[in-house]
């Protein structure tokens, strides 16, 4: 997040606090990609993700006293977000099986390079244990170091690494596997 | 190509796959509409959530005593059965020493008897 945005963000956050919807709508709009694209990748369905998204946010709205910062505020809504699907996916483990998202390739609003090969990392990823594929999205998707990721996740950060690592030499292998079935 | 190079690429290409989606314009809305909805948040579900935690330790309290209480009672059963034991053991034992003397009172007895007997 740019230090505008923070700034932006801090002013938002004391007129929600101030109890003002429309800061907190603003506020909302502003981190609902991260939020919904954590949860849809996590849980691999775009209804569960809309609902624990809305969920997410339903419950920064009830603890909103209890953020200190913009900054604060990014750093709870993932870690809710991620804590929250790890444990819906715990409850309900068919939710691993469902179906490929391609939601998330409809609503991009960037054409992928490579749309074939981007759906294939996507489904590998989605493959990973649930632990492991929160690391992995964390540190690509929301550009968080194994440091910050160890934090969010209350995960020791040599175990960050460790599936870091893990997961990268998985995908590198499985792609390879895609490439040589396809030549 | 080096390892190093290939994971470069592959990371890359894994932040090009996983980059963040919009829900869409009408999240926000529903979102807020949720929160009209639902009922504002009071103390009486953290005092329910506190009641419950107390619950749950009380009743986890009541297990271990249970368990403890169980082990005690064993042990005391056990320390019976080997005082009974013992006891008996003790009481075959003065039975045995007694039924001996007797034994060897009759013996000496039948012992000074015989040469009268044999004499007449």
């Amino acid at each position: 997040m740019s230090g505008d945005q923070e700034c932006t963000g801090g002013d938002l956050l004391t007129q929600a606090l101030a109890g003002e919807p429309a800061a907190f709508t603003a506020l909302v709009r502003q981190h609902q990609r991260a939020v919904y694209s954590l949860a849809l990748r996590m849980l691999s369905d775009h209804h569960a993700a809309e609902d624990l998204a809305q969920e997410v946010f339903l419950q920064l709205h009830r603890n909103l006293c209890a953020v200190s910062s913009a900054a604060h505020l990014a750093f709870w809504l993932r870690k809710v977000t991620m804590h929250r699907a790890i444990d819906r996916l715990r409850r309900a483990p068919r939710l691993e099986s469902a179906a490929p998202e391609e939601v998330a390739a409809a609503v991009s609003e960037t054409q992928p390079a490579d749309p074939l090969l981007e759906r294939r990392l996507r489904t590998l990823v989605r493959e990973l244990p649930p632990a492991a594929r929160a690391v992995v999205l964390l540190r690509y998707q929301e550009d968080l170091d194994p440091v910050e990721i160890a934090r969010t996740l209350r995960m020791p950060l040599n175990t960050v690494k460790s599936h870091l690592r893990r997961s990268l030499a998985q995908l590198r292998e499985r792609l390879n596997e895609t490439a040589d079935a396809l030549t | 190509m080096s390892e190093n190079r290939e994971n470069e690429q592959l990371e890359r290409r894994l932040r090009a796959a996983l980059r963040a989606v919009d829900p869409g314009a009408g999240f926000a809305p529903r979102v807020m509409a949720r929160i009209v909805v639902e009922p504002a948040p009071s103390v009486r579900p953290a005092r329910a959530g506190a009641a419950a935690g107390w619950l749950t330790l009380g009743l986890a309290a009541s297990v271990v005593l249970a368990v403890l209480l169980a082990h005690e009672w064993q042990v005391r059963r056990l320390e019976q059965g080997r005082e009974a034991r013992r006891q008996l053991i003790e009481a075959l034992r003065v039975t045995d020493d007694k039924l001996n003397l007797a034994y060897r009172a009759v013996n000496a007895r039948e012992g000074a008897a015989l040469p009268e007997h044999s004499g007449a």
